[in-house]
């Protein structure tokens, strides 16, 4: 009796020890990106859905949530400058109580065709270790924006046209002299 | 006052209906033609936004604008100087001023050539896409500035120069250094010493503009601090030429 007891007792205080280990690696902010489930073509502007929750028993100040974009061509994987993607490429939540879920949409404009990644990354002022979401892959695909007739109209056509102009004017100009001094003698 | 405007007629259309004038406009819609079937033929240029194919183009039409004013203007005062033709220049009831506002209004009417000329390239290029006409207004508005501003240095130092050549060679490493930091990325142009060199630099005060209103979509009143930066470098350069041309030496 007087072992079992001892044996229970040493398993309570184990959990505890290893519960405790537990909650302190595990964070207390939970994010989540989902891509819309359209195809994507360039030239389009998805909206990005973020979901950040506070699954901890305090309140969280001043989170700042921003989004990265980085290539996945292989080969040339790279991080992707937002710039010209999104207008949007952070926020800050000044306040998520215990169990809050703060909904965000991350709009894209889509500007370069390839296999992409996009993630949400959660910074907590108070600790370390910032919370990234699942990398979201997508495609987009490649669409020619440029209509070629109308570019080969104009860059052929204009300097064909300026310079009959020039050689026209220059023969009229040239006439004209020796139309007057024809005259004059 | 009735020579005046006949001296401003004189410098449009000597650009006009010279060789020189002729040979320099179909380099720059040569360039653009290059430029126009490069985005047709190269497969990464095909797939680029129609903004950002705007931009691009915009922001080489006044590249080329600019490498030709300061190459007039550099010819403004010093080419007068060794063609001797400055001595029966100023003997005229003209003031000194009243021809470097002639001088001005020419290498305007340079510009003015130049963005009609380009027009119908950025039409090809962007009209199915968004912002063409904000491109077009804000291209202009800010070539016009860059004009006045290179154009304006550009007569005040060949006022002081003596030759052609010793103007040209300074406005050219004038306009390559207000260039260079276009050449360096955007990524080094986003530290802080990047931006404050974007800010004291016109030409990438001008371009940084075209691309917050071509590409980002932004309004008027993003547009407030460079259009300021602007017409500050405009009223400087004005004034340095109102200075220098005081004074001319034969």
């Amino acid at each position: 009796m007087k072992r079992s007891y001892v044996l229970y007792l040493t398993l309570l205080i184990l959990l505890i020890i290893a519960g405790n280990s537990y909650a302190d690696g595990t964070p207390f902010i939970q994010v989540s990106l989902q891509a819309p489930k359209s195809a994507l073509k360039m030239g389009d502007r998805p909206v990005f859905k973020g979901v950040v929750k506070n699954l901890g028993r305090h309140s969280l100040k001043g989170l700042v949530v921003y989004l990265s974009l980085v290539s996945l061509k292989p080969g040339h994987e790279h991080p992707v400058d937002l710039e010209d993607w999104s207008a949007q490429k952070a926020v800050r939540i000044d306040q998520l109580a215990p169990g809050e879920t703060h909904r965000q949409g991350w709009p894209m404009r889509l500007i370069q065709a390839g296999r992409f990644g996009v993630a949400l990354t959660v910074v907590d002022p108070l600790e370390n270790r910032p919370v990234v979401s699942d990398l979201v892959p997508f495609d987009i695909h490649p669409k020619p924006t440029i209509a070629s007739s109308r570019i080969l109209l104009v860059a052929v056509g204009e300097p064909l046209l300026l310079l009959i102009s020039f050689g026209l004017f220059h023969w009229i100009r040239t006439r004209s002299a020796r139309l007057r001094e024809a005259v004059q003698i | 006052m009735r020579l005046y405007k006949p001296l401003i007629k004189k410098e449009c259309l000597e650009e006009i209906f010279s060789a020189r004038g002729a040979a320099l406009y179909l380099v720059v819609i040569g360039v653009l033609s290059v430029f126009s079937l490069l985005l047709v033929s190269n497969t990464e240029l095909s797939l680029l936004e129609n903004a950002q194919a705007v931009y691009m183009m915009s922001a080489i039409v006044m590249t080329l604008a600019l490498l030709i004013i300061v190459i007039r203007g550099g010819d403004g005062f010093a080419g007068e100087r060794e063609r001797e033709t400055l001595e029966t220049l100023l003997i005229t009831p003209v003031s000194p001023a009243e021809i470097a506002v002639a001088k001005l209004m020419g290498l305007l009417f340079t510009w003015l050539i130049v963005f009609v000329l380009s027009m119908p390239y950025l039409w090809a290029v962007g009209s199915t896409g968004q912002n063409l006409l904000s491109a077009l207004v804000y291209l202009f508005a800010a070539g016009t500035f860059l004009v006045i501003i290179f154009g304006g240095f550009m007569l005040a130092l060949s006022v002081r120069m003596k030759t052609f050549k010793g103007a040209l060679s300074i406005g050219l490493t004038a306009f390559l250094l207000s260039g260079s930091p276009i050449l360096l990325g955007s990524s080094l142009r986003q530290s802080a010493v990047g931006r404050v060199v974007d800010l004291i630099n016109p030409f990438a005060t001008a371009l940084n503009m075209l691309d917050s209103v071509v590409v980002d979509s932004l309004g008027l009143l993003f547009q407030i601090m460079p259009l300021a930066i602007l017409v500050f470098y405009t009223i400087a350069a004005i004034w340095v030429l109102s200075m220098t041309i005081r004074r001319v030496e034969l």
